[in-house]
């Protein structure tokens, strides 16, 4: 990995970051966090939807929310790429980096398995009954999950460097 | 008051928090300081948005439920908040962009309070029409509680120390 980290860090875009640092880098976590609140609210919300609150709402109708939780990921997708570029060494080095980044993947594969594997179901669920086991485990998996991206997204200023971070 | 700023970070607890070489202090802390963040300030946005339209099909008169985790939300970063504080009193107490930071924190609660009292103003209100002035509300709600992120974190890196 180590010539592709090299690699990453020669690009304009890493260039960039590392050049502007002083009010790019503050300006990347704000975003991060705002697209975070975005993300955490609209998604934990569907999840509790999901784990059977809000009975008589249709699941399909919370769902309709979902694209605000889209703009938050996108949000975070895009200055996490530009945080790692800027130096993908350290984050590789980093103890909290690749859970976060497992984390991620494992809420990315949940939601993609909902929305192919239980779509129909949901169309078809009646706004009364409880949710199925399915969709409660599709929303307990996502809610720890998303938990488990921000614990060791904040743990990366603390788990590389010994409690020097902000 | 840099007398009684210095007292407390010289705190057992405070030093505990600030010093302790243990995740469980001051790293803990303020991940769930930051998780309270997503809590208040996602639990506002869900209700924002459904006010400016966004799910249509749900019922604005289900989302009364929607002030619990808000508020869960928003005591977990006042109590953490304060922990976080009296870890670097002398410090923080001086810093301007924090007390900037908890005037649009104050304002976001104004405006949220203010939304519950149109759109929730007892137990068992069927669905309120929004207004324009509630719209309106919902927008600023989410500005001020960007505004609040925003010299949160600022706090970081506009300081003294």
């Amino acid at each position: 990995m180590d010539p592709f980290y090299h690699w990453l860090e020669t690009t304009s875009l890493s260039l960039w970051v590392n050049r502007e640092t002083q009010w790019l880098w503050p300006t990347m976590e704000t975003l991060h966090f705002i697209g975070l609140s975005l993300l955490v609210g609209v998604a934990g919300f569907f999840d509790c939807r999901l784990l059977g609150m809000l009975r008589g709402v249709p699941v399909s109708a919370v769902k309709k929310f979902m694209p605000w939780a889209l703009v938050g990921f996108a949000i975070n997708m895009t200055t996490g790429i530009l945080f790692f570029i800027s130096q993908p060494k350290v984050y590789a080095a980093n103890a909290a980096w690749w859970p976060k980044v497992f984390f991620i993947v494992v809420a990315g594969l949940n939601a993609m398995f909902f929305e192919t594997a239980l779509g129909e179901k949901m169309l078809a669920l009646p706004p009364d009954a409880d949710t199925p086991l399915s969709f409660k485990i599709v929303g307990a998996v996502s809610l720890m999950s998303w938990f488990g991206v921000l614990y060791f997204g904040r743990m990366l200023a603390f788990f590389g460097t010994q409690f020097s971070g902000l | 008051m840099l007398k009684l700023m210095w007292a407390l970070e010289d705190s057992a607890f405070a030093q505990w928090v600030a010093g302790a070489p243990t995740v469980w202090a001051y790293p803990s802390i303020l991940t769930f300081h930051t998780v309270g963040m997503g809590i208040v300030v996602g639990a506002s946005a869900v209700l924002d948005l459904r006010l400016l339209g966004v799910g249509p099909e749900v019922p604005i008169a289900r989302l009364r439920n929607i002030f619990r985790p808000l508020w869960f939300g928003f005591w977990l970063n006042a109590v953490t908040g304060v922990v976080l504080f009296i870890a670097h009193a002398a410090e923080k107490a001086f810093q301007e962009v924090f007390y900037v930071k908890l005037a649009f924190v104050a304002l976001a609660l104004v405006t949220v309070v203010r939304i519950r009292r149109e759109m929730f103003p007892d137990d068992t209100t069927p669905d309120r029409p929004v207004t324009t002035k509630v719209k309106t509300l919902a927008i600023l709600s989410l500005v001020l509680w960007a505004g609040a992120i925003t010299a949160g974190r600022l706090m970081a890196y506009i300081n003294l120390g």
